[in-house]
């Protein structure tokens, strides 16, 4: 066999594997779906559709921003904090109940900016003085509730009274809610990072083995500074879409976002470990989780048995989804 | 100590050499790892440094590389001192290391794996660049070229086989070091320790093709490559130098002896039959596995060592592997003391008295981040139970005893496993079977990769001395020399079909004729 002929077979044999790995995945969505529908005619309309698209833009946007982390081999466990951090300083920035200023474009930079700002923090703590990601963001995850209850204080909730941003959320634009807009952009913007830029590339090295990343003389801090700072804006966003989705400011619009976000993650097929993944993936399982979560409400599912039903249906579609990639050695973690 | 150096016997050779060490020492607590060491390396020159496992080698090209500074001494380029901060300062001094364990990125293509050589020597923003796909692949191909290599460099290194990553290897620390400096010297740190006889010859070309750029060290236990590629030889020994050597004004025994501080104990072997019309430990009639090999029948004997030879792909691991219950086979049948096993597994092997020391050390062999006592102790722990617990003053004290039985370096029992030299970890491997009473069979894959001479012949008389106790022995070997050396019978494999089978009590085979049956 000739070189060139080696290469050829090599090439296909990875690319072959590479395209039928999500496959069982998109099964899943759509046996889920499928089911879903027949126990409910509703779950299929336009209405609803929408709502899974607004649902899941939050998730997607961390999800974007936790894979980059994840791919780089650390962890981001400070996205409700940071969230509510950032939601609540774009909620004071916009007109409400307790300041009627309009501080216009400046209340979303800001919100983005607090968001970048908590992920530069982590990013910094982790790689300067070398203190594991997971306990560096569990610290920030309070701070952010920290400083979001700060903001909050003890006067009355801050209501959003400009009705022009407070119903931007669900609006369609081309058929489609501006928040799965948003999410669609960050998405691209976080493909592109991640295959197209050295940065992204950089991060998967990393992920990969950190080690050999060092004898290359790649710079590692700088890489971990940044996907955690860029990651700590995606934060933001979905802060500000967040409050906007509850038309107020409160210090807990991230509760729960972190046990969607990792766990998508995962199911998509981004390893844990590092260096193996990718972006478009997170899609696929924000989408599983997000359909799960509105099937189960559509169909009248009693909400008493709904955790448990979603945990079970998920145990068993991750088993199936992952039935491709199962480890050859057989270890399990 | 300064006994070695007055010893030390060095050959120079005239001209300004490249590169040259002066006085090195380096000192790890009380540890002195390497002692005094000075010697030069000529431009377009292939020098080969060898000495046992902790003999210093290792700390010496990661003074090289970058990774550790000397407590003295100097390094000089081309008659000018330098100091390596850090690895970065090295490899753009056109010093470029092909480590031992691989340096690549798996999940990254080779053209991404090269165009992030050196990369954090750019200036700082280039992070924030886009990265170019197409500029990557074509200097990737020009890299590969240059070592002779055609591998499409939008593979995924994680999809290639063995030798074809240490093309790339080698294509990486070519493409630092041809960047800018005129005199690049390449740094193979036992490149050939996994690579199977037949691909060394490959890796023979390259090293000659980098000869016409720049200057080789060749790192390698295989006395005989050492022997066949090299110009001039450094011989450490105790982290001191003993001797440096043209390769024309010596032998492989002589460099044996340099290294070892003695002479190669020359054990005449006994092609004696010990055993006779026994019923086989293991007896495989027509055994097979879909897509790995067929039709295998092969019969192991208690005191005797029986190899596999075969190439790369020949189905002998996955016979290993499925005699040991990791695979399975799915015709034929398996006896075991003449009873046909049905339901076999790990777990039932281990039971029935069955070892398995498997070639990829790192990774199947030990647990690094125990200690070397717990790791001897990890199947076998009756002897240092307490009631229901294990004593750690008992196991501590049993793998003293292993530690000077078979001589296992330091003598510290208790320290992670990881941090031991490889010969000693397989020491450790080794250990961890035969402290079994009831061992019956022992599957050895490559038991001798990536030891050196010294630790091979301990590693060698254990499996002698495993046999002499009543224990049937199956072989894979890294070298036809060393098969030759220490079996009984041997078997041939090529394509998943046994193609010869020799019984050394009987036949003489050579080399050649174990090879005509491989290929």
């Amino acid at each position: 066999m000739d070189a060139q002929e080696r290469n050829e077979q090599t090439r296909k044999r990875a690319l072959f594997k590479s395209a039928t790995e999500p496959l069982a995945l998109v099964g899943v969505i759509v046996i889920l779906s499928i089911v879903f529908s027949l126990s409910n005619s509703r779950f299929y309309g336009a209405v609803n559709i929408h709502t899974i698209l607004e649902q899941s833009a939050i998730p997607l946007i961390l999800g974007v921003g936790s894979t980059l982390v994840i791919l780089i081999g650390s962890i981001d466990l400070s996205i409700a904090g940071v969230m509510g951090a950032s939601a609540m300083s774009f909620v004071l920035l916009t007109p409400n109940t307790r300041s009627p200023h309009d501080h216009g474009i400046v209340a979303p930079i800001a919100g983005i900016l607090t968001g970048a700002a908590f992920g530069f923090a982590s990013g910094y703590i982790m790689s300067k003085f070398k203190v594991p990601s997971f306990v560096v963001t569990l610290g920030m995850w309070f701070a952010g509730q920290g400083f979001a209850t700060i903001l909050y204080g003890q006067t009355a909730t801050p209501y959003m009274t400009n009705k022009n941003v407070s119903g931007w959320s669900p609006r369609l634009f081309a058929g489609i809610p501006n928040a799965f807009w948003a999410a669609i952009i960050v998405v691209i913007l976080g493909f592109f990072i991640l295959n197209f830029s050295k940065l992204g590339r950089a991060s998967m090295a990393i992920g990969n083995n950190e080690a050999i990343a060092q004898t290359a003389g790649l710079k590692i801090d700088r890489v971990k500074i940044s996907i955690f700072t860029l990651a700590g804006a995606l934060t933001g966003i979905a802060g500000i879409i967040g409050a906007i989705q509850l038309g107020s400011g409160s210090p807990d619009v991230g509760k729960g976002s972190l046990f969607v976000c990792v766990p998508a993650v995962v199911i998509g097929g981004t390893s844990l470990a590092g260096g193996r993944g990718g972006v478009l993936r997170t899609i696929l399982g924000v989408f599983l989780l997000t359909i799960l979560n509105d099937g189960l409400i559509v169909s009248g599912v009693s909400s008493n048995y709904q955790s448990g039903v979603a945990g079970l249906i998920l145990i068993v579609a991750i088993i199936f989804a992952l039935w491709s990639r199962s480890d050859k050695s057989g270890v399990s973690k | 100590m300064n006994l070695y150096r007055s010893k030390a016997d060095i050959e120079s050779v005239p001209g300004t050499p490249i590169l040259s060490l002066k006085n090195i020492k380096i000192t790890f607590g009380d540890l002195t790892a390497v002692n005094d060491v000075s010697f030069d390396i000529h431009e377009r020159e292939v020098v080969g440094l060898i000495g046992e496992n902790g003999a210093g080698k290792s700390t010496l090209l990661k003074i090289l590389a970058g990774v550790y500074k000397p407590n003295s001494g100097t390094i000089e380029l081309a008659g000018k001192s330098v100091k390596f901060r850090n690895p970065l300062d090295s490899l753009e001094a056109g010093i470029g290391i092909v480590h031992q364990e691989q340096s690549l990125f798996t999940n990254l293509s080779i053209a991404e794996n090269l165009e992030f050589v050196g990369e954090g020597k750019n200036k700082s923003s280039k992070i924030f660049r886009f990265f170019n796909w197409r500029k990557a692949r074509l200097s990737a191909e020009r890299a590969l070229e240059q070592v002779g290599s055609k591998l499409d460099p939008r593979i995924r290194v994680g999809d290639l086989p063995f030798i074809d990553r240490q093309m790339v290897e080698i294509a990486k620390a070519m493409k630092v070091s041809t960047v800018k400096v005129q005199n690049p010297v390449i740094i193979l740190d036992e490149p050939t320790s996994l690579l199977e006889v037949h691909e060394t010859d490959a890796l023979e070309r390259e090293i000659a093709k980098i000869k016409e750029i720049g200057s080789v060290i060749f790192v390698s236990h295989r006395l005989d490559e050492v022997m066949r590629v090299c110009d001039r030889i450094v011989v450490l020994r105790d982290g001191q130098l003993v001797a440096v050597k043209k390769t024309s004004e010596v032998t492989a025994r002589d460099l044996f002896q340099l290294m070892m501080g003695h002479e190669k104990k020359s054990e005449v072997r006994s092609y004696e039959r010990r055993h006779q019309g026994e019923t086989p430990k293991v007896e495989l009639r027509g055994a097979g596995k879909k897509g790995k090999f067929s039709d295998i029948n092969l019969r192991l004997v208690a005191g005797e060592i029986t190899a596999i030879v075969g190439t790369n792909g020949s189905g002998r691991e996955e016979v290993c592997k499925a005699i040991y219950g990791v695979d399975s086979f799915d015709s034929g049948s398996m006896l075991v003391d003449g009873k046909e096993v049905r339901h076999w597994s790990v777990r039932t092997a281990i039971t029935q008295g069955f070892g398995f020391v498997p070639a990829e050390r790192k990774v199947e062999g030990i647990i690094g981040g125990l200690s070397a006592a717990n790791n001897i102790s990890l199947i076998f722990s009756d002897d240092i139970k307490r009631g229901l617990f294990i004593s750690p003053k008992k196991n501590l004290a049993s793998a003293k005893e292993w530690f000077e039985e078979i001589d296992i370096r330091p003598r510290v029992p208790s320290k992670e496993l990881e941090k031991f030299s490889g010969g000693n970890q397989q020491k450790v491997v080794l250990a961890k079977w035969l402290k079994s009473k009831e061992l019956s069979v022992l599957i050895l894959d490559h038991p001798l990769r990536g030891l050196d001479p010294g630790a091979a012949e301990t590693v060698n008389s254990l499996i002698r001395q495993a046999a002499a106790n009543e224990t049937a022995v199956l072989l894979l070997g890294d070298t036809m020399e060393e098969v030759l050396d220490i079996a009984d019978q041997i078997i041939v494999m090529k394509d998943g079909q046994a193609t010869g089978e020799f019984d050394l009590h009987v036949d003489r085979p050579t080399t050649l004729d174990l090879l005509e049956k491989m290929v």
